[in-house]
C-alpha cells in the first residue's frame, strides 16, 4: 500500500538534475557529486577508476538511505587537479575500458566459435 | 619480501575462520615498487577474454585482468538493466478458470517472449496513450490473445481414466498463445519466424469441463529493475579463479586422502618415485568447500586462495536475446550510463567555471 513505484529507482522527475556539485568548504580541491536515480553499480565504479589516479587524495561513495535511490561520491584531489576533472577523466577512461571490453569479448567469441569448426 | 606482496596484492586467502587479503591494496602511492596509476596501455596489454565454453543459451567466459567493480558492474546491469519484453497489461473477457485473475495475469507475466527488444522503443507514459486495447502501437508493443475452452473429448474409451484423455484442453500451455501482429511487424520479424513466446510447454492454467479463459495481452518493454519479469537472464554469475598450493609434497595414504577432499578432478595421485603423490590438476573445478579443514595434518600444507583479477563468468539467458548479444548488450548500457554523467558534468562544469 505504501510502496513507491519500482520504476522510481531509474526515473528522473521533471526538475530532477542526473548530478549536482556541492564544493567542500572545509577543505581545498574537494566536493561531493550528488547522483540522482543511480545505484552501487555506476558508484563503486567510478570510486574504483577514481582511486586508479595518482592525483586523487580520497574517493568515496554512499548510498545515504536505500529508499532514496542516489549516491553522493566526494572527491578530494591535490592542488594539481581539481574533483570535476578527475571525475571526468574517470569516466572518460571507463567508456575506454568498455569498448575494449566489448571488441575483446567480439573477438573471443568469433574464436571460440572458429575453434569449435575444427 | 617481494614473494608476500605479491601474494597480498594479487590474492584472497581462504583460512580456517574467514578470508583475508580480501580489499584489493594495488592504489598508486601503496607499493614503492609498483607503479600503480591508470594506463590504458599497461590495462590493455594484461586485459584478456577468453570464451570456456557457449552452447545454446549458456555461455561462459574468463575475464582477466579488470577490476572487481567492473565485474560486478556487469552482472548488476545483465540482471537488472539489459532491456527485454514481457507483457504488461492483460484485457480480460472472460475467466471461468479456477485460477484467479490477478494469478493468470502475474503467470503471464512471466513468460519470456522471444522478441528482440532492440527493434522496439519504450512505451511513453501520459494521457494520450491511454492503456486500452485499441492502443497498441506496432512500435512499442506486441499483442497475444489466448482464447481456450475446456470440452469433454466424444472420442475418449469408456471406462477411460486418465484426464488427458477425457478432455480437450485440459491444459493451457504457453504455446495457445496467439501473435496478433500490428502494423508492420509481419514484415519485421517474418524472418524471425514471428513472435512467440521462448517455450511453449509452459503450463498457464488447468481447466475443468466449461471453463473458458478468453483474453488478450499487451507486451512491453522494461528493465529487470522495474519487475523481475523483464530480466533478460536466468542467472549471471561470476566467482573468482581458485588457487590451490601444495607448501610441501604430500605422498602416500595422505594423498589419497587429500585427493577425496577435493572435488572429482582437482587433485590427481600420480606414481613419482614409486611413491603415490598428490599434484593439483585443474584447480578451477574447485568448489571451496573446506573439507580440508576437518584433517588438522592436511589442514597446515593446502593453501587455498583466489586470484583477485581473473573472473569465470557464467551467463544463463531465458532465450529472447543469446547470451553473448546479452553480455554486449550490458557493456553498451553501461557506456551509455557513463556517457549520460559525462555529458551533464561538463554542462555543470561548464556552467559554473
Amino acid at each position: 500500500m505504501n510502496a513507491p513505484a519500482t520504476f522510481e529507482s531509474f526515473y528522473l522527475f521533471d526538475g530532477e538534475k542526473k548530478i549536482t556539485i556541492e564544493k567542500d568548504t572545509k577543505v581545498q580541491n574537494a566536493a561531493i557529486f550528488t547522483v540522482n536515480k543511480e545505484d552501487h553499480t555506476l558508484a563503486n565504479m567510478l570510486r574504483a577508476q577514481l582511486l586508479k589516479d595518482p592525483n586523487v587524495i580520497f574517493a568515496g561513495y554512499k548510498i545515504p538511505h536505500p529508499l532514496e535511490h542516489k549516491f553522493i561520491l566526494r572527491v578530494q584531489t591535490t592542488p594539481e587537479s581539481n574533483p570535476s576533472e578527475a571525475l571526468s577523466n574517470a569516466i572518460t577512461d571507463l567508456i575506454s575500458e568498455m569498448s575494449l571490453l566489448e571488441e575483446r569479448f567480439k573477438d573471443a567469441l568469433k574464436e571460440k566459435q572458429e575453434s569449435a569448426f575444427d | 619480501m617481494s614473494r608476500i606482496t605479491e601474494e597480498i596484492r594479487k590474492k584472497v586467502i581462504l583460512k580456517e575462520h574467514g578470508l583475508i587479503n580480501v580489499n584489493s591494496t594495488d592504489f598508486p602511492g601503496n607499493y614503492s615498487e609498483y607503479d600503480d596509476s591508470w594506463n590504458f596501455k599497461t590495462f590493455k596489454k594484461n586485459f584478456t577474454i577468453e570464451v570456456t565454453s557457449y552452447n545454446g543459451d549458456d555461455v561462459e567466459f574468463d575475464m582477466v585482468g579488470v577490476d572487481p567493480s567492473i565485474a560486478n558492474a556487469i552482472r548488476r546491469i545483465l540482471i537488472a538493466e539489459v532491456p527485454t519484453m514481457a507483457a504488461e497489461k492483460i484485457f480480460l473477457y472472460n475467466n471461468t478458470s479456477l485460477v484467479q485473475d490477478e494469478v493468470l495475469a502475474h503467470r503471464l507475466g512471466l513468460i519470456p517472449i522471444r522478441a528482440d527488444p532492440r527493434l522496439f522503443e519504450y512505451r511513453p507514459e501520459g494521457q494520450d496513450r491511454p492503456e486500452v486495447e485499441q492502443n497498441a502501437n506496432s512500435g512499442d508493443t506486441i499483442e497475444f490473445a489466448l482464447k481456450i475452452k475446456c470440452k469433454r473429448n466424444p472420442k475418449a474409451a469408456k471406462d477411460c481414466t486418465d484426464p488427458d484423455e477425457l478432455y480437450i484442453n485440459r491444459n493451457v500451455y504457453s504455446k495457445h498463445l496467439k501473435w496478433l501482429p500490428i502494423g508492420e511487424q509481419p514484415k519485421l520479424f517474418e524472418k524471425h519466424g514471428g513472435i512467440r513466446p521462448v517455450h511453449e510447454d509452459i503450463l498457464i492454467a488447468k481447466l475443468g469441463v466449461g471453463q473458458e479463459i478468453e483474453l488478450k495481452m499487451h507486451c512491453v518493454k522494461g528493465v529487470g529493475k522495474d519487475h523481475a519479469k523483464w530480466s533478460p537472464v536466468a542467472t549471471a554469475t561470476y566467482r573468482m579463479l581458485p588457487e590451490i598450493t601444495l607448501l610441501r609434497p604430500i605422498m602416500g595414504e595422505q594423498a589419497h586422502r587429500l585427493q577425496k577432499c577435493f572435488a572429482p578432478g582437482v587433485i590427481e595421485v600420480v606414481e613419482e618415485n614409486g611413491e603415490p603423490t598428490a599434484k593439483v590438476v585443474n584447480p578451477r573445478l574447485d568448489t571451496a568447500n573446506r573439507e580440508i579443514f576437518r584433517h588438522d595434518d592436511l589442514k597446515e600444507i593446502v593453501k587455498m586462495g583466489r586470484v583477485r583479477n581473473h573472473f569465470l563468468f557464467s551467463v544463463e539467458s531465458t532465450g529472447c536475446l543469446p547470451p553473448q548479444e546479452l553480455v554486449t548488450e550490458a557493456l553498451l548500457v553501461l557506456k551509455n550510463k557513463c556517457r549520460v554523467l559525462i555529458r551533464e558534468i561538463e554542462e555543470n562544469w561548464l556552467k559554473s567555471s
